[in-house]
């Protein structure tokens, strides 16, 4: 069984909380303490682009080119927004961290703020995870106390405040711009781009946005070097590990940390134990409820970003959930678009009208009263909708019925066929 | 009385310390939520005030949210997740028998005021799955069996 | 300067111009929901899909998003592109309720045309639709939220463009809902526009409820007669019925929009109390009787007292043809008794303030684009309301906005405000025309300097005046600070908010001729034997109500030719219909001196809905259309001079015979007007100077326009009076104090036109010192003329 030494869930037992005291005797803050003490803020952000560090909340974009389109040396206000709403389905990693280890984060964050000469960041914490916006509050007190937040950080100059927003739900609060907007107080639909959040973001000032997980790893970049970290992958254009969430049909759900680029069927049968109740593998979502699906031929295929696209789909938040035989792919795809339909927020014709419409179709056809026409519809939405969208959830949103029309075209054929779900007796 | 006198007075304040008021529109409608169970009428146009906005501008943003009731809910809103991870462990099962234990389709409170069903989105628990949060307390790995005991256990917190 | 192929033809377009307004420049219309000229693209709707061939761009994108770019080379009707378009129109119209035989909005509905273009005939949806409760928006627009397709449209309208705050977008997802926190009228004066800009039948003109479809609808392009800004409107009539006014686009004034005096104004064409025929005493004669008696009695007081013995009055409401034509007449009598406004205040201001230098005239499109304005005696939303709108544009990009004013002055937006009373305005003008010198009073110095050196360092700054507040003399040292804080390279731009829709024209022609106070002498003295009133109303316009009521009544013959039934008419001895602007052709020239001409929407005529009841076709018939027997002004002029009365040679002779008026025969009223060409000789002499000293403790009263019940014609129309105050008066707190007032409460109001009962509203945002009440007309505030010095008054409980 392959198995990594954990960087972000080093601390973690599953219903304890480490703080400040424990966080630090497994060296906690000595990344801070190395970036503030022997480390310029450029010389911060060319270690993180050298890592190869890649952002964890969806897009996979990579954080140190991110870094470097930001207006670092800019005097003046900026802002540094954290995104921590974590509401696609399938994904529970951040708050697995957040629970375990909240310092991680604010480490993270702090150094990530010095790279990029910011004096304010902001975590936005979906409305769900109250004991997770807690945990930091907590570990917020015990860094100022202990000077590791608020002015003069460890006597190096550097100041940096840090606010936790509780935000009220809504998956769409999770893309960037649309996060943005919430934080202001406004309603929460995306900005279009350009102007990047880089250029004109929170209140029209330049800000730099990260998921938790990848902020989480920047003070292992830090400590162990560019290097180090970039090895700790299992593929070669992998780098550093992640937080790999298991849900759905399997025997032990769980969320482990392991090296980047993880073969799916090892993962399932070693840390997911297995398909649940003997059965056998039918598909999964390789990363959250946007990714096209993987199906049985894919089980050898190496959970990493480049990998993941070569075969039609993408790693997305890490998020694996898997489905049994007895699953109808059909049904699991509906309850997925149910999800981005209700989501959806209401801006652009495709995603607000589109989704609903889709919905329908697979409703009739799970329901065994598909036609043709019906068929051919849906592949008409998969056209339309995709890359049409204003924002990327509409596009997210198709991945499943992506992945059902290029996989599971004769499933649907023989719903429609029959007249009724071929998977209930 | 959607909030008291301090607390209006601590909110303004803030409200006129940030200088981007609209900011705390969330923290404002949140207050009111947590005082009262939900946000009436009423505490919209509290939450206007206090936020120097127009009601319709305060209520832009409270209606966008699911997580802000602008509808009266009971003690405690039990959020059953229907989302991919719970679906596929027998969370439409779950859903169907809380529905007859208490009596309410989802979306209802029940007679006495005291739970309200609402399905909601996936709750970060997708390895205990099925899931479901009945105020502040997460319930995982829930069998159909073992909701009547959570749903007393629930109601008696409450009594006590 | 990007050059761009769009569909084969080549075009080049200014940088930063997105590919559908650079298509359109070839004629070529991209079907789009969400785009708006004036409200600019934000990608929602997604139907504005063209497929990007060549440049930096490539593949199916929305046209609306992408900037233009050299190089690229775009398709806008690619099959791709229109199946994919089709499907767009398919989700908007799954939740339609496709209810076109009932919708206002039909025949002139984006939504239905793009439907019917996109090719979509069959509904593949047969699931159930999402439906909505409405609600109650007031009395101007209708409300059937299920035809929405959420293209966001009224929203940006009505917050950012407008700055409304109590109209907006509720929900999420595909439940969203554009209405109010709760129901009740709908607060922004320029609410209206929502009709324009809804491109379905959610929000349509309530007053025009199920009255007609476009197609059925007589429409002409012509202007606003509400106030001196001249915006551009289209009217629509039926059965001889004005049924509506839309807002007509014009970049250089109005732009887009208009406000809900000018949309809503229009029922003063249709009241049931206009005058239609000829009266003689107060006897319905003929068009021939009342002419010959005209005549007659012309002759006779010409030959008894000589021409000077007849006085000739017109006003900001008549035409600039109205107006020539009256100056020839009088020229033709022999008169030099001939008057264009009857308020010598306002006459005199409008005098002045036509003199301004063309170079240094403001356009509302210059206010648009301006970064600093002070406005200085000037309330926008009272007196020229669309003015208020295009501040709200430039503060939206940055201007710094500047209110100096002792009146409490409401705008759509953030702005700076200075409380200051009327003598300290004037004070701090003649400061501002000596910025160097630093001549103000030493409680306005610290203003006075820092208003100076913001007009001398911005670039393109104005400033603003009313004339009623300012008078003549506030004109002129406005004009003067304008000057003094003009650099060559960025001038300091004046506008001044004059009383009508033709002030400005009226003003040219007067030259050096008498204001109405001198006619009132001769009257008095008995020199004055006749007055002839072309579409003026003497007795509610000339501040002295008393005085013109017994001057009037001294006349052997008062003749009146108008088109409302205003206060002059009650007392004359002559009456000729004329036509409602709608009704005829002819020339306004608004407050920046832009001639803008208008063309004839339909025939003057009792409305069907009052001859026949209603029913249609009539249950009578006869060769006359009842009512049809108003001419215009210009056209009466013309028979009883007579002369021909064709509009175009009137127009070359005025042009020829006044070469400020050049292109005046050339003007389309489809176009953007021009500019005068010259302006009036400067004269401002021998005028009485600002006294205004009262005793310390001594109310002064001011009266002002407001946004409804001032203006004569929109006054008329009925679907304002829900809208408008009824009579009130305004305190400062202290004030209110010092006379132990409550808000809300009855007061009387001593006033030099006797004691008024009133209700009293408490002002935070006024001078103290003062009591301000709005002219309201059929209130007991009518006889209270704005454009005075303020009157002595006082207050107590009532
Ligand atoms: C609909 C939608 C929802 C998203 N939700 C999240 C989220 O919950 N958390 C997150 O980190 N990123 C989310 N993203 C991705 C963010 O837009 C953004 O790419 C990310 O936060 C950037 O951080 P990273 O580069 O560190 O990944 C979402 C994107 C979309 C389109
Ligand atoms: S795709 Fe469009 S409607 Fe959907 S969430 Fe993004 S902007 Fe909103
Ligand atoms: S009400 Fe009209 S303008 Fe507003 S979103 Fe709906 S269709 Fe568009
Ligand atoms: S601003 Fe004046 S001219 Fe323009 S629409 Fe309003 S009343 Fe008419
Ligand atoms: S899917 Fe139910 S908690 Fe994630
Ligand atoms: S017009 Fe371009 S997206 Fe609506």
């Amino acid at each position: 069984m392959r198995t990594c030494e954990p960087l972000l869930f080093k601390n973690r037992r599953i219903g304890e909380t480490v703080f400040l005291e424990g966080y630090r005797r497994t060296g906690g803050y000595q990344g801070l303490e190395k970036a503030l003490r022997d480390m310029t803020p450029a010389s911060v952000r060319e270690e993180v682009k050298a890592s190869g560090l890649r952002g964890r909340g969806g897009a996979g974009f990579s954080t140190g080119l991110k870094w470097s389109f930001f207006p670092s040396d800019d005097p003046g206000e900026k802002y540094l927004v954290c995104n921590g709403d974590e509401m696609e389905p399938g994904t529970f990693k951040d708050r697995q961290l957040l629970l375990a280890d909240p310092h991680h984060l604010l480490e993270g964050v702090l150094i990530a703020c010095y790279a990029l000469g910011i004096g304010t960041a902001y975590i936005f914490l979906r409305d769900a995870y109250r004991q997770c916006a807690a945990n930091l509050e907590h570990a917020m007190d015990e860094a100022r106390e202990a000077g590791l937040l608020g002015d003069n950080i460890l006597g190096s100059g550097f100041s940096c405040e840090v606010h936790v927003h509780r935000s009220a739900g809504r998956y769409i609060c999770g893309e960037e711009t649309a996060l943005l907007n919430s934080l202001e107080g406004l309603r929460p639909n995306p900005r279009s781009k350009p102007p990047f959040p880089a250029v004109k973001g929170l209140f029209g000032k330049p800000t730099a946005l990260n998921n938790i997980e990848t902020l989480a790893n920047v003070p292992h970049i830090i400590t162990g070097g560019a290097a180090w970290y970039k090895s700790l992958a299992l593929t070669e254009k992998g780098s550093g590990t992640k937080l790999y969430g298991l849900a759905g049909h399997l025997e032990t759900p769980c969320c482990v940390e392991l090296p980047l680029g993880m073969p799916l069927g090892e993962l399932i049968r070693d840390f997911g134990g297995g398909v649940w109740q003997q059965r056998s593998f039918k598909a999964c979502l390789p990363g959250g409820a946007s990714t096209p699906y993987l199906t049985a031929e894919h089980l050898d295929v190496a959970l990493d970003y480049e990998t993941l696209e070569q075969v039609g789909t993408r790693l997305g938040t890490g998020g694996v959930v898997v489905f049994d035989d007895r699953t109808c792919m059909v049904a699991a795809t509906l309850n997925l678009l149910r999800f981005f339909a209700r989501e959806s927020c209401g801006w652009c014709t495709p995603c607000r009208d589109g989704l609903p419409l889709v919905c329908w179709l697979l409703e009739r056809i799970e329901l065994g009263q598909g036609t043709r026409e019906d068929m051919t519809m849906l592949q008409e939405q998969l056209r339309y909708i995709n890359g049409r969208s204003f924002c990327a959830l509409a596009l997210g949103a198709m991945g499943p019925v992506d992945g059902l029309l290029r996989h599971f075209a004769e499933e649907v054929e023989d719903h429609i066929r029959l007249g009724r779900c071929p998977l209930q007796a | 009385m959607l909030l008291s006198e301090k607390q209006i007075t601590q909110l303004k304040r803030r409200v006129r310390e940030t200088p981007h008021p609209r900011e705390m529109i969330l923290d404002v409608l949140h207050a009111i939520q947590d005082a009262n169970g939900w946000v009436s009428d009423e505490g919209v146009e509290l939450a206007a005030i206090i936020l120097g906005l127009s009601p319709l501008q305060v209520e832009e943003v409270a209606t966008f949210y699911d997580k802000i009731y602008r509808r009266p809910v009971g003690r405690k809103v039990i959020h059953i997740c229907d989302s991919i991870c719970c679906w596929s462990r027998g969370s439409e099962a779950l859903m169907q028998r809380l529905q007859q234990l208490l009596g309410i389709a989802a979306g209802e409170t029940t007679i006495d005021g005291m739970f309200t069903l609402l399905p909601t989105c996936c709750l970060g628990a997708c390895a205990d799955a099925p899931a479901l949060r009945i105020g502040k307390t997460l319930y995982g790995k829930v069998a159909i069996e073992q909701l009547e005991a959570i749903l007393d256990g629930e109601r008696t917190e409450v009594s006590s | 300067m990007p050059t761009l192929i769009i569909d084969n033809q080549t075009v080049t377009v200014p940088e930063g111009t997105n590919v559908l307004e650079a298509a359109k420049r070839l004629g070529i219309e991209i079907p789009h929901f969400c785009h708006h000229e004036a409200l600019g693209s934000v990608g929602a709707c997604r139907l504005c899909a063209v497929e990007f061939r060549e440049g930096p761009v490539k593949g199916i994108q929305m046209s609306c998003m992408v900037p233009a770019k050299d190089g690229m080379v775009v398709d806008t009707g690619s099959a791709e592109v229109l199946a994919y378009r089709a499907q767009v129109i398919e989700w908007l119209m799954t939740n339609h309720p496709h209810d076109c035989p009932v919708c206002d909005e039909g025949g002139e509905c984006q939504l239905q045309d793009m439907t019917v273009a996109g090719g979509h005939g069959i509904r593949r949806y047969t699931g159930p639709k999402r439906t909505y409760q409405n609600q109650n928006l007031g009395p101007f627009i209708a409300h059937e939220m299920n035809r929405c397709i959420q293209c966001y449209r009224c929203v940006r309208t009505y917050q950012d463009y407008c700055g409304g705050t109590d109209f907006g977008v509720l929900g999420s997802r595909q439940r969203l809902y554009f209405g109010r926190f709760s129901d009740g009228p709908l607060e922004s004066p320029f609410a209206g526009n929502l009709i324009d800009v809804c491109p379905t039948g959610v929000l349509t003109d309530k007053t025009y409820r199920f009255k007609s479809r476009i197609w059925d609808l007589q429409e002409a392009p012509s202007i606003c007669p509400h106030c001196s800004l001249g915006c551009a409107v289209t009217p629509g009539a039926r059965y001889r019925q004005l049924q509506r006014r839309r807002a007509r686009t014009n970049n250089r004034t109005n732009g887009h929009f208009i406000c809900d005096r000018g949309r809503f104004g229009y029922g003063y064409a249709n009241h049931p109390d206009r005058p239609r025929y000829p009266l003689l005493g107060h006897r319905r004669v003929t068009w021939q009787e009342a002419l010959a008696a005209l005549q007659n009695k012309l002759q006779e007081l010409g030959e008894l007292f000589g021409p000077g013995s007849i006085g000739l009055l017109t006003s900001s409401r008549a035409t600039l043809e109205t107006q020539f034509l009256t100056k020839r007449w009088a020229a033709a009598l022999g008169s030099d008794q001939l008057c264009f406004e009857a308020h010598p205040g306002r006459d005199l201001g409008a005098r002045v303030a036509a003199s301004q230098r063309l170079d240094r005239t403001a356009s509302l499109e210059d206010v648009r684009n301006c970064d600093l304005a002070v406005l200085i005696g000037a309330d926008p939303l009272s007196e020229a309301p669309m003015l208020a709108l295009a501040l709200r544009q430039a503060a939206r990009r940055g201007a710094r906005i500047v209110v100096v004013d002792p009146r409490p002055v409401e705008l759509p937006l953030a702005y700076e405000r200075h409380a200051v009373s009327v003598e300290k305005l004037g004070q701090l003008l003649r400061g501002l025309s000596r910025p160097q010198q630093s001549e103000f009073p030493s409680s306005m110095e610290e203003l006075g300097g820092s208003l100076a050196s913001a007009l001398l360092a911005a670039k393109s700054p104005l400033l603003i005046g009313g004339t009623d507040l300012l008078g003549p003399q506030g004109t002129e040292a406005m004009q003067q600070a304008a000057e003094a804080c003009s650099q060559p390279e960025t001038p300091c731009r004046t506008m001044f908010l004059l009383a009508g829709p033709n002030s400005f024209g009226g003003a040219l022609l007067s030259a050096e001729g008498p204001c109405f106070s001198s006619l009132l002498e001769g009257m008095e003295q008995g020199r004055i034997k006749a007055l002839l009133c072309f579409e003026a109303d003497p007795l509610a316009d000339y501040p002295d109500r008393k005085r013109s009521r017994a001057a009037l009544a001294r006349l052997d013959m008062l003749a009146v030719f108008d088109c409302a039934a205003t206060a002059t008419l009650q007392e004359a001895d002559l009456f000729f219909p004329t036509t409602a602007v709608e009704e005829s052709t002819g020339t306004l020239i608004n407050n920046e001196g832009r001639m803008q001409a208008f063309e004839q929407v339909f025939s003057a005529g009792t409305p069907l809905a009052e001859s026949a009841g209603g029913s249609h076709p009539p249950r009578f018939f006869s060769r006359d259309i009842p009512g049809s027997e108003p001419q215009s002004a210009w056209g009466i002029l013309g028979a009883l001079m007579g002369r021909s009365a064709d509009l175009l040679t009137l127009r070359s002779e005025i042009e020829k015979n006044d070469h400020r008026f050049a292109g005046l025969s050339q003007l389309e009223a489809r176009g953007e007007g021009r500019r005068i060409a010259a302006p009036r000789q400067y004269s401002l002499s021998h005028q009485p100077n600002i006294s205004g000293i009262m005793g310390s403790d001594q109310l002064q009263l001011l009266v002002t326009e407001t946004l409804y019940g001032s203006e004569l014609l929109s006054n008329l129309s009925s679907c304002l009076h829900e809208s408008t105050p009824s009579a009130f008066v305004m305190l400062h707190p202290q004030d209110a104090a010092r006379f132990k007032l409550e808000e809300g409460k009855k007061v009387l109001l001593g006033t030099p036109v006797g004691d008024l009962t009133l209700t009293l509203r408490i002002a935070g945002d006024m001078v103290p010192g003062m009591a301000i009440v709005p002219r309201l007309r059929g209130t007991v505030l009518e006889p209270l003329v704005p454009g005075t010095e303020p009157l002595p008054c006082r207050i107590e409980k009532a």
